[in-house]
């Protein structure tokens, strides 16, 4: 393919960057939204409605962890340790199961249902998150040491 | 991030305006501006270049004493 010349400068560019992270995070969470009201709209029953946001949302998770994982980044303030996957696992399964909870309250008026929804959700958020969390973790740290051995190589050519 | 009068001095110092520099280094009157500005650190490669169409060198326009 032709290289065609940026018609951008490097400040440019690093503003251009800074507007596409905006709006990627813009995207991202804003399509968790959308999800989320669309549950309380349809109910848990009718997902096909909400299929293809949650298809895009899941593309743009992958691709944010996978590129990551493969650059050897993990997160800016949080450190990839057992205290910190826990926490985060904690968090999100407490939203989801408040979510879940609530659109059971809403849709079936059913406070028992409400409390089986969080309950199981809660457990099975928090195992999924936990899990993958840790697998992560540990690529993370698998490829961060493969990266630092190639860059350390490098250094002695 | 400070003002850097150092360069706006030099490229006074050439006669040249903002948009005159910028096209010497292939860049935007914008990024010239917000360098003079200090609202934009610019990287080796442009710093290299500006310093050449200045003919000066990277301390005289980009080193500052006792910078935190």
């Amino acid at each position: 393919m032709k290289n065609v010349k940026s018609n951008l400068d490097e400040m440019q560019e690093a503003k251009l960057l800074q507007i596409e992270h905006n709006g990627c995070w813009l995207a991202f969470w804003g399509l968790l939204a959308a999800i989320v009201a669309q549950l309380f709209i349809f109910g848990m029953e009718n997902f096909r409605y909400l299929a293809g946001e949650w298809v895009v949302f899941m593309a743009l998770a992958v691709y944010l962890g996978e590129a990551c994982l493969r650059s050897g980044i993990w997160d800016r303030r949080l450190k990839a340790d057992r205290k910190t996957n826990l926490i985060v696992s904690l968090v999100a399964s407490v939203a989801a199961g408040l979510i879940l909870g609530a659109v059971a309250l809403v849709r079936y008026h059913s406070v028992s249902g409400a409390v089986a929804g969080f309950v199981i959700c809660f457990a099975a958020v928090f195992a999924g998150c936990f899990l993958l969390l840790s697998l992560t973790a540990r690529e993370y740290k698998k490829k961060l040491a493969k990266l630092e051995d190639e860059s350390g190589e490098n250094e002695s050519d | 991030m400070a003002k850097n009068l150092k360069l706006k001095a030099a490229r006074a110092g050439h006669d040249l305006s903002q948009q005159q520099l910028a096209e010497l280094v292939g860049v935007s009157r914008q990024t010239i501006n917000a360098i003079e500005k200090g609202e934009y650190n610019p990287t080796i490669k442009l710093c290299r270049a500006i310093c050449r169409a200045l003919d000066v060198t990277l301390n005289d326009l980009f080193w500052e004493e006792n910078e935190e």
